[in-house]
């Protein structure tokens, strides 16, 4: 019924409880990440950028292009002034700009106003020195500017001199950290994805293992106990599926037990329905040999007696062997003397055996053999083996019951009777020797059955001696 | 004295039969067709004979609540099931068992072992050979000269439980387990020592027993 209701709802429903779709909505938020991300770079990197161009504005020696555009201006303005007005002018620019460095040549040549005074400056310019000082102008440290003064070209020229240091912008060693604030964020964009993924499949693992523990672990009746179901993801399906294969498990368990009680139930009655009958029979046999009866009828009483018991024995063979082949024939293991248990049991079929004359031929260890089997388990395999001896192998008026206590015990009993292939009045006993083996594999003992027309022989030892 | 046995039989035909035969061989037999009155009936009893009662089942609680009203009269159940789980669950409480169809003389034979064991008839002299033996008396008798047979405790323990297990073959272990009351240890002659010096007191001949007789590989017997 768990799965009809799954099954029902609606598409997005479940699309939204998959897991997979939870991985997706991962991914996807993941690629999302990085185009948003760049608007924050652009703050991150825009901002002191901002801070730098402030700080820019408030240097005068920032702007060369300015400066060179002033100093045209300036010189211009100076065209045909008298050399005092020059220096005067000259003066004034300085304080304007005081960390600069500034001279004017006239026309003829002559270096005039030095600001400050220049040692390396020559008093006269001459044709080569004017061409390698503007040659070094334009390569060299310094930041030159040299502006005619006038429109014509005669009246001499003014010269701006300033360290190029002054004019670097702030903003261009902001530039440099751009790039390793981008890799900074990818790089912070891309763990936190790792991040996000690692803790997705460590969540689905935990579950997993979870899940595969309650799998592993039986409980007390051999199924394992159903799991919690918290989520109704793919995972979460799967963990009902299971819930609901234990329930099944279950009901086929107690379905199993009702059937096996039944079944015990029927065996039972039956065995008491068919041995009821047998034991009225038994009884009026019995009290019939006691009337004055003819030898002959004394004889078939005999018989009649020799059946009813005979097929009281076949029916708690069979029922015994229903049991045992469908393994709830008790079985409680523990550690026997054999051989005093064997003494004992063989105590009680010696009279059986002395009555039908046989020979007797006992051979048993004063000291103990200890297997580790259920005793009563072993008292029916030997009752069983002893039983057939005394039906089937009656002609051989023979029966040798050995243990020997080398390679971990053996008993051995032996007959001289026609062998199992051989004729015998009761047919059909091969039940009683197929409990025999049945319980014998189930103890974990082995049993060797050596059958010829000289008689049988009938080898028990633990199957670990062989 | 008369035994008397409390039998309790659902199955009309069984019942009216084993009462008979019982009732021949000397008890005083009182047949309840149910477990159900059998509680007011076991103080008068010295022996209950109980039948399974299938389908009844309630045979097994009617045993183990007599057992617990009466724990000193002997139970046998006769069952008609499967005989394992009978032994698993009816042995707990009954003394002895015995799976149907059981013949008469079985019967007969197991509920006289049940009443040696309980000394129910221990007022009867044994009749074994030349010897009678008296347990009532602790007393073991020549029969040909009417003369008392001087044993020690132990001989004398050793004989009565021979006695209360006629006809059965007793081991050494049982015998030194039932008699001196402690687990036997491999390789112990006590047993065979005190065997030894009883013949020499009661057989006729102790070299050739005819009293206690050895049955070689297994133990002792002593028949009637």
């Amino acid at each position: 019924m768990n799965t009809a209701t799954r099954r029902r709802e609606s598409f997005p429903k479940r699309l939204r409880r998959s897991l997979m779709s939870q991985y997706l909505l991962l991914v996807l938020s993941a690629i999302l990440l990085i185009p948003f991300s760049f608007p924050l770079v652009g703050l991150m990197i825009g901002l002191p950028n901002w801070w730098a161009d402030q700080a820019d504005k408030d240097n005068p020696y920032h702007d060369g292009a300015r400066l060179e555009r002033i100093w045209h201006e300036e010189a211009a303005k100076l065209g045909g002034a008298a050399p005092e007005t020059i220096d005067s002018e000259l003066r004034r620019l300085h304080t304007v700009y005081s960390k600069a460095g500034m001279f004017w040549v006239d026309g003829s040549g002559n270096t005039r106003l030095q600001l400050p005074e220049q040692q390396l400056l020559p008093r006269h310019w001459n044709a080569d020195y004017t061409v390698q000082f503007m040659k070094e102008a334009a390569n060299g440290t310094i930041f030159t500017i040299v502006a005619f003064i006038g429109t014509s070209r005669q009246e001499g020229f003014l010269v701006f001199q300033m360290d190029r240091e002054r004019m670097i912008s702030l903003r261009a060693g902001a530039n440099h950290s751009d790039g390793a604030i981008v890799s900074a964020v990818m790089l912070l964009v891309l763990a936190l994805y790792l991040l996000m993924s690692l803790l997705f499949f460590n969540r689905i693992r935990t579950r997993l293992v979870r899940l595969q523990s309650a799998m592993t672990s039986p409980a007390a009746g051999g199924i394992p106990n159903p799991v919690a179901v918290d989520r109704t993801d793919e995972i979460g399906q799967l963990e009902l599926a299971f819930n609901s294969m234990i329930e099944q498990l279950e009901a086929g368990r107690l379905r199993e037990a009702e059937e096996e009680q039944l079944r015990r139930n029927l065996i039972a009655k039956l065995s008491h329905d068919l041995r009821t009958p047998l034991t009225t029979i038994r009884g009026h046999a019995f009290s019939l040999v006691q009337e004055n009866l003819s030898e002959k009828g004394v004889q078939s009483l005999r018989l009649i007696d020799r059946k009813v018991e005979y097929v009281g024995q076949l029916i708690d063979n069979l029922l015994s062997y229903t049991l045992l082949s469908s393994g709830k024939y008790p079985y409680e293991p523990k550690s026997i003397d054999v051989v005093r248990m064997a003494r004992i049991q063989f105590a009680g079929w010696y009279p059986a055996f002395e009555q039908a004359d046989f020979v007797i031929d006992l051979d048993l260890p004063e000291s103990a053999v200890y297997w580790h089997v259920d005793p009563r388990w072993l008292e029916r395999v030997l009752d069983n083996y002893l039983q057939n001896v005394l039906r089937h192998a009656r002609s051989g008026r023979y029966i040798a019951f050995h243990i020997v206590t080398d390679g971990g015990g053996q008993i051995r009993i032996a007959d001289r009777g026609p062998g199992m292939a051989g004729q015998s009045e009761d047919k059909g006993a091969g039940i009683g020797l197929s409990i025999a083996s049945l319980m014998l594999e189930d103890m974990q003992l082995r049993s060797e059955v050596r059958s010829s027309e000289a008689g049988t022989i009938i080898l028990i030892r633990p199957d670990d001696s062989i | 004295m008369t035994i008397r046995l409390l039998y309790i039989e659902d199955d009309l035909e069984i019942g009216r039969y084993v009462t008979e035969d019982l009732t021949r061989r000397g008890y005083s037999v009182e047949w309840l067709l149910s477990g159900n009155k059998a509680f007011e009936h076991v103080p008068q009893a010295d022996l209950v004979v109980l039948d399974v009662m299938l389908p009844g089942l309630d045979g097994f609680t009617v045993g183990q609540r007599l057992k617990k009203e009466a724990p000193h009269v002997p139970i046998l159940m006769l069952s008609a099931r499967s005989s394992v789980e009978d032994k698993l669950q009816g042995l707990g409480f009954a003394d002895d068992y015995l799976v149907k169809p059981f013949h008469p003389d079985e019967l007969a034979a197991r509920l006289e072992v049940l009443k040696r064991r309980y000394s129910i008839d221990a007022m009867q002299p044994v009749r074994c050979g030349h010897l009678v033996i008296v347990p009532e008396q602790q007393s073991v008798v020549d029969s040909r000269t009417g003369g008392e047979i001087q044993l020690t405790a132990k001989q004398l323990q050793i004989l009565l439980y021979f006695i209360r297990n006629l006809n059965l073959i007793l081991t050494k272990e049982q015998i030194y387990e039932a008699v001196w009351g402690e687990p036997y240890m491999d390789g112990d002659k006590t047993v065979n020592v005190h065997i030894r010096y009883l013949r020499e007191k009661i057989e006729l001949d102790p070299s050739h027993p005819t009293i206690i007789e050895t049955v070689r590989g297994i133990g002792y017997r002593v028949r009637r």
